[in-house]
């Protein structure tokens, strides 16, 4: 895990020449809609050339702020740069950003080769160099002999493809992915993950890609933005948001977690010591300024919770599912409930006292109005 | 089997009567009754005029497609805009714009034809408007009685079914479609002349049949603010079966008409199939 935090950068921002190479900057953007708040406030830089995420629950703006920059919506307050030029009040035509749509948007009426053109079309860009850039990226998406066919003839995960030549070949600055992968089935959206990746890689387009699905943000980005209620919650590198949530809301959204009401005893240096009861004592990262006594909000990973047979032990297993190749125990520990990934060498009957000893650096400290 | 009843009424309420009014077309009005004798004289007379009167017919019948296509023409410039507001605009309002648009088709057809006799008439609406701001001697005020009333009469009363067969294609068009065109860089008219027309066409097409044909055989509006001299097909057919009693060339007449729609609902049908997506 740590060796895969260093091979990305931490901060890609940071690492680029800020001025010349922000792709996208919005400063403090605000939006509602019949006076309920879409965003409360949003402000990010994104580098040239990432692939960034924007992850979260469905009403948390994440969808609005991609209009945003698309020029589908204008903010209440704040601004949007694009490639640093203010395009705040820019229509969508007018701005070096391209869209892949949730449900494609493709043409009906035009064939899958017209759809393509389509933006090339009206920028009176001369014909054989529309044929050369549409059949690259029909080549590129691998959909070089659908050119004459109508939208209505393909397949969601060909229908896909063409929305995204289609936005790829005005070569934007940078592609907005709304949810594009929603409307398809398991295995073709693994399949697609791998794609857009490759294509990201081969295009060097800067990626804003909108999602609810945490598992997909993991896989695909350089750097995910965690979104709740309109604002953002985190900003970081998928290890980072996995490892060290920002808050309890990021630790549940982004995988599974245990949330565990403790009494802090001591906070030094960014690490606090909480007792949380039958479950003992636990060290762990802590953001946030924690005086000893404060009731706490503890967040664990169940794979790092170990579990041992103890027959002294008031802790209970209730369940083990089985989960592959391990074990998924689910704990009753006085009135709140554990859960634990463990191998399944290490399984444990359901009626067992057992013991937990929770380890690892995931384990992270909120103060208790945090939750 | 549940399709027998729908079929035995279909026979003998519409396939019925068509053929006998065919089989009457080939007859020849005696004195007092139809005589069963064979022949195609009422067609002759219909397309090539009866030797004595000069031909009568073909000259009102195309008068008539002439109306009707007058009608369909402005049925579509004033229901295009109107279909376009409600499906793409209006929001909050439109419900209320809708019901406006339908609550005409609640009156009576007989009363709506007649309304524009009281706005066109001599001292009507119209009239005493222009009369008030100068205008009474002007060639408006003594609209009634004339083509341009029957025009106007049949544009108002086919516009709502215009308004409605184009919203119902305009509708669902995704809205996602116009945000992608002007993703790539077309503004709001090329999005609407490449997207949004041509994906409205088989709804104008729709609505462009149902008024033309229907404008075209129309006969009370021709009644109530046309007068005698601008009598349409309808009034020619009505007659032949009424005041002149010539059921035989009525039927010719009603034929032909009828020939005319069933070319132009072939016509629409096929431009219909092209646009199909």
């Amino acid at each position: 895990m740590m060796n895969a935090l260093e091979s990305r950068s931490s901060d890609p921002v940071e690492k680029a020449n800020l001025s010349t190479s922000l792709a996208v900057r919005l400063e403090g953007v605000t939006k509602s809609y019949d006076a309920v708040p879409a965003l409360k406030g949003v402000s990010l830089d994104v580098a040239d050339g990432e692939f960034i995420t924007l992850l979260g629950p469905s009403g948390c703006g994440k969808t609005t702020t991609l209009r945003l920059i698309g020029g589908f919506e204008r903010p209440d307050s704040g601004a949007v740069y694009v490639a640093g030029k203010n395009v705040t009040y820019e229509p969508p035509f007018r701005r070096p950003v391209n869209t892949v749509f949730q449900q494609y948007a493709l043409f009906p009426h035009l064939s899958i080769y017209n759809n393509i053109a389509y933006g090339l079309r009206h920028a009176r860009v001369p014909k054989a160099e529309i044929h050369r850039r549409v059949n690259q990226k029909m080549a590129l998406m691998e959909i070089a002999d659908l050119g004459d066919r109508k939208p209505s003839q393909l397949s969601g995960g060909q229908q896909q493809r063409v929305a995204l030549a289609r936005a790829l070949v005005m070569e934007p600055k940078v592609l907005l992915l709304d949810e594009p992968l929603g409307a398809l089935d398991y295995k073709l959206r693994k399949a697609m993950q791998l794609e857009l990746r490759r294509v990201h890689r081969e295009v060097g387009v800067t990626f804003i890609y909108v999602t609810h699905d945490q598992e997909e943000a993991m896989t695909m980005s350089d750097r995910i933005v965690v979104m709740n209620q309109g604002r953002i919650e985190q900003l970081g590198v998928p290890e980072e948001i996995y490892d060290n949530p920002a808050t309890p809301f990021v630790a549940g959204f982004v995988g599974d977690t245990n949330l565990v009401n403790g009494v802090a005893r001591e906070c030094r240096a960014g690490r606090a010591t909480v007792d949380l009861g039958v479950m003992g004592v636990v060290e762990g990262v802590c953001r946030y300024e924690v005086d000893a006594g404060d009731q706490v909000l503890v967040s664990v990973r169940p794979e790092d919770v170990r579990v041992t047979p103890s027959s002294e032990s008031s802790i209970i297993v209730r369940d083990a599912m089985l989960i592959g190749s391990s074990i998924h125990l689910t704990m009753v520990a006085g009135d709140s409930t554990v859960s634990a990934l463990v191998p399944r060498s290490a399984a444990v009957l359901p009626g067992t006292p057992v013991a937990v000893n929770l380890v690892g650096p995931r384990v992270c400290v909120y103060a208790r109005e945090q939750a | 089997m549940l399709g027998i009843p729908v079929i035995a009424w279909m026979a003998f309420f519409l396939a019925v009567p068509y053929v006998l009014l065919l089989l009457q077309s080939f007859w020849e009005a005696g004195l007092w009754s139809t005589l069963h004798i064979w022949n195609i004289q009422n067609y002759t007379a219909v397309l090539f005029g009866k030797s004595l009167a000069g031909n009568i017919y073909l000259p009102v019948l195309i008068r008539s497609i002439e109306n009707g296509m007058m009608v369909t023409v402005f049925a579509t410039l004033i229901g295009f805009p109107v279909a376009y507001l409600l499906a793409f605009k209006l929001r909050k309002r439109r419900m209320l714009v809708y019901t406006l648009v339908i609550v005409p088709l609640w009156a009576s057809y007989l009363l709506r034809a007649y309304a524009w006799k009281v706005i066109l008439g001599n001292n009507g609406l119209l009239g005493s408007v222009l009369n008030h701001i100068g205008l009474g001697n002007s060639f408006l005020s003594n609209i009634l009685y004339s083509r341009a009333a029957v025009v106007i009469a049949l544009t108002h009363i086919f516009t709502p079914f215009m308004i409605l067969s184009i919203y119902s294609v305009l509708e669902r068009v995704p809205a996602s479609l116009i945000s992608a065109s002007k993703d790539l860089g077309v503004g709001r008219l090329g999005t609407f002349f490449k997207i949004v027309l041509p994906l409205s066409l088989p709804g104008v097409i729709a609505g462009a049949t149902f008024t033309l044909g229907l404008a075209t055989g129309d006969f009370v509006a021709p009644i109530l603010v046309g007068g005698p001299s601008n009598s349409m097909i309808g009034n020619i057919i009505y007659s032949e079966f009424g005041a002149t009693g010539d059921y035989p060339l009525g039927s010719a007449i009603a034929f032909v008409l009828l020939a005319f729609i069933i070319v132009l609902v072939a016509i629409s049908t096929l431009a219909e199939r092209r646009e199909q997506i």
